[in-house]
């Protein structure tokens, strides 16, 4: 066990080595300037040229990667190019909108999804199963901004019930910040429930058929009993994994529907830091992210010993 | 159906909406949510000729004249005009007293020394004035002189401008390349910046006000306003739909088809902007197939503005087809060369084409979704293009490797941007010799020298006409047309100032 949790975080780290490299590599061979950007429309090429030189960004690019590299080993990721702020104080102002929004999609999401997803294999081929079948379908078929964009227009603008966009202003409360994230969560957790309808309905097919739900049905216990203590637990493995990879999807930013509503999250920050060609912030995030993904895996291996017996390492 | 209650504002007309002019009613108090087009690159406004530094510092940060509604420099922390000598190298410049900054400090001639120095060094409007500038000294703490090495007509409208500004900063600020503290002398002061959540600024209690009249930007500026907050929105139709909630109170840089909807939302007035800017096609004069002046006059021939704007823009309301450089409510505003404008003659381009030998390569024009017009307007051009016999490739990249290329000449014939209307000729780069586009040529520089030293008004404006005949005849750039901006404000928002850079000094809420 110890053995196959030191390999684990062994394998982490060699991916985030990969993850700096890789990054690292392919920002700067995307096109684009931060100088000329920050220096704006009117700026004369030799300005442009003097504002590299002083951001370092005329230096050879296996200079900038060392120091680069040796910035990360000792827990330095660099300044942001545009906002003059540590990376990691830039990502730290972002994480809590993102860690929310990921919170309450994947609570809107589950809780649409498992009851949809079991009702929907106890009935295989029933009406209801049709039509959860069909709604998933269109669930997974709407992009996140059209929603994004109606809900805005409807719930928001008309109707007065939520803030259209943004995070709050300076004195806005925990309330009403997290009043900001409602539509989005709503966007997010429908358009991911999708998958999670699907993925609990075919498990729980799997399961229902086996000999232990036979049994139990034969030792008369109740189909409620059957379904929820029996079928659904050892339908869970993959249903966890599925719910525990769209977390990690939703952390690593929902970008449209950051966008769409404005909201300032690790999403946003990301395409912002695109655009902008900020590389420190771009090297920094996918970081972070990158590190958050391996390490929800690792839990999600976790999860598994403590919902299935059967699995040992 | 929309209402009539759009505020449609010529800028000769500016004069009508002026706060000044309105004086019933204002209330003191309360907080106004602008909905900005992005994140500010930076909020040092030396540092950045982006239009949105602009509009967010100059409520922080003053110079030391602006301009009035007639696009005039007046005095701003200069107590008055400046004192110049006989033969226009030198410069006096009296300070206003009693001025204080931000952190408390009082502003003196050090102060304004130290801000003009590192404006030409650090700021591209700056720099590109630092070679006529021989030296800025104070004589007194409440004088400032600047010394030119030759006559320099335009040097009072950079010294103006709020783009790549001449911000006058505490010397202590100015340590280095960078701005240690954002500490200026407007009427609000920076509280608190949130990236891309918003930019906090409130009422700077120790402010001085000029006493004249407001004037488009200049004169009294009234802090009615607690506090502005800029909430940087970029998706266009999350700004729409912010004012029309009730959520911004101001949302600046909307798109053209939301007019009418802006039109027909309760409590929302929508803001024409006319005339705005101009978008225009530059020309690679340094390298490759524009530096043939029969391929650009080819070029000029093809093109047909109207279709393009229209493609653009989708309505007439939003642009105009016109030839001038200038709209007509400037004194720059003149016809010279507009014959050679609008010709859509793909015959004479084909002509012009064969006498150039044209061999076939193609046209490479860079253009960007950033601003969707901009991509539009490539689109109508290459059809056109192509009718007269070029071959064209559209290179559409995302903005910010176009700012990248453009910079390099091998990599473009023409790439596609746009302007507002500026104060002053002489602030478009495109006509010195030294911009990207590598306009020389013998007739122009000295006409173009002439016309920045010359101090005559008059003269000046006969010189620029010669100008935009030439921009006609030799073709370094062809500007499509004027097209116009749309904005729109909560219906309890009062004095605003319709104008390129809005500013919330002088707005006021409903109580």
């Amino acid at each position: 066990m110890l053995r196959y949790i030191l390999n684990r975080v062994l394998g982490m780290i060699i991916v985030l080595a990969i993850v700096v490299t890789v990054v690292f590599v392919i920002v700067r061979l995307a096109p684009g300037d931060p100088a000329a950007l920050m220096l704006g429309p009117d700026a004369m090429p030799e300005d442009v040229v003097e504002l590299r030189a002083r951001l370092g960004l005329d230096q050879p690019i296996i200079a900038q990667f060392l120091r680069f590299v040796g910035q990360i080993a000792s827990g330095d990721f660099g300044e942001s190019i545009f906002f003059d702020l540590p990376v990691l104080e830039v990502i730290g102002q972002r994480a809590e909108p993102t860690i929310f929004l990921t919170l309450f999609s994947i609570l809107i999401a589950t809780s649409i999804a498992v009851p949809i997803g079991i009702v929907s294999a106890y009935y295989r081929g029933g009406l209801f199963d049709q039509g959860s079948i069909s709604g998933a379908m269109l669930a997974a078929s709407i992009p996140s901004f059209w929603m994004g964009l109606i809900l805005q227009q409807y719930l928001a603008t008309d109707a007065g019930w939520f803030p259209v966009s943004g995070y709050g202003g300076p004195d806005a409360s925990f309330a009403d910040r997290m009043g900001h994230l409602v539509l989005p969560s709503i966007v997010l957790g429908v358009v991911n429930s999708a998958l999670i309808i699907r993925f609990t309905r075919a498990s729980m097919l799997d399961v229902l058929s086996d000999d232990y739900v036979r049994t139990a049905r034969s030792k008369g216990m109740s189909e409620r009993r059957v379904v929820l203590r029996h079928a659904f637990k050892n339908a869970l493995i993959p249903v966890v994994t599925v719910i525990g990879l769209t977390f990690a999807l939703l952390i690593s930013g929902a970008v449209v529907t950051e966008r769409v509503f404005n909201l300032p999250g690790i999403g946003s920050l990301v395409v912002g830091a695109v655009l902008r060609r900020d590389y420190p912030v771009i090297q920094g995030t996918l970081l972070v992210v990158a590190g958050l993904y391996v390490v929800i895996n690792f839990l999600i291996d976790m999860v598994y010993l403590a919902i299935d017996p059967r699995v040992r390492y | 159906m929309l209402r009539l209650k759009t505020v449609l504002v010529a800028t000769c007309a500016l004069g009508a909406l002026l706060p000044g002019a309105a004086t019933l009613a204002q209330t003191q108090g309360g907080v106004v949510d602008v909905a900005i087009i992005g994140e500010p690159p930076t909020l040092d406004p030396m540092m950045s000729t982006a239009d949105v530094v602009s509009i967010v510092t100059q409520h922080f940060f003053e110079t030391l004249y602006t301009f009035d509604e007639n696009w005039r420099v007046v005095p701003l922390l200069a107590a008055d005009m400046p004192t110049v000598s006989d033969d226009g190298l030198t410069y006096t410049i009296a300070l206003r007293d009693g001025i204080t900054f931000h952190d408390g400090s009082t502003m003196d001639a050090g102060d304004v020394v130290a801000s003009l120095n590192r404006w030409q060094e650090v700021a591209t409007r700056g720099r590109g004035l630092a070679d006529q500038i021989a030296s800025v000294e104070a004589p007194d703490d409440s004088t400032v002189v600047i010394t030119l090495t030759e006559s320099y007509a335009p040097l009072l409208s950079l010294l103006a401008f709020s783009n790549s500004a001449a911000a006058i900063m505490p010397e202590e600020v100015l340590g280095g390349d960078e701005v240690s503290d954002i500490v200026g002398t407007g009427p609000y002061r920076l509280e608190e910046h949130r990236p891309d959540q918003y930019i906090q600024v409130v009422r700077f209690d120790d402010y001085v006000s000029r006493d004249e009249p407001s004037s488009a930007g200049s004169g009294h500026r009234a802090q009615y306003l607690d506090e502005i907050r800029f909430i940087p929105v970029p998706d266009s139709s999350t700004r729409v739909e912010g004012i029309v909630a009730g959520q911004y109170h101001y949302a600046d840089g909307l798109p053209t088809e939301s007019f009418e909807r802006l039109g027909d939302s309760e409590g929302v007035e929508p803001i024409l902007l006319a005339p705005f800017g101009w978008p225009v096609f530059a020309f690679n004069l340094k390298d490759g197939l524009n530096t043939d002046q029969t391929v650009r006059q080819a070029v000029q021939a093809a093109l047909a503005p109207e279709d393009m704007l229209l493609a653009a823009f989708g309505d007439e309301n939003f642009f105009v087809v016109d030839a001038a450089m200038f709209p007509e409510s400037y004194v720059w505003h003149n016809e010279e060369g507009a014959d050679l404008y609008n010709q859509a003659d793909p015959e004479r381009a084909a002509a012009l084409l064969q006498e150039a030998g044209y061999d076939g390569t193609p046209l490479r024009i860079l253009t960007s979704h950033q601003y969707e017009f901009h991509f539009r307007m490539a689109e109508v051009a290459k059809i056109y293009l192509e009718a007269a016999g070029f071959n064209v490739d559209l290179d559409v990249v995302d903005w910010a490797t176009l700012t990248e290329r453009r910079d390099n000449p091998e990599l473009w014939d023409i790439f596609i941007t746009h302007s507002p209307f500026l104060p002053e000729p002489a602030l478009t780069s495109m006509y010195s010799s030294t911009s990207r586009v590598g306009w020389i040529d013998e007739e122009k520089d000295a006409i173009f020298d002439e016309f920045v030293s010359e101090t005559d008004p008059d003269r000046r404006v006969e010189l620029f006409a010669d100008l935009q005949r030439l921009v006609y005849e030799q073709v370094p750039f062809y500007k499509v047309g004027g097209f116009n901006a749309l904005m729109a404000q909560s219906s309890d928002l009062h004095g605003i100032t319709p104008t390129p850079w809005p500013y919330f000094w002088n707005a006021y809420l409903d109580q």
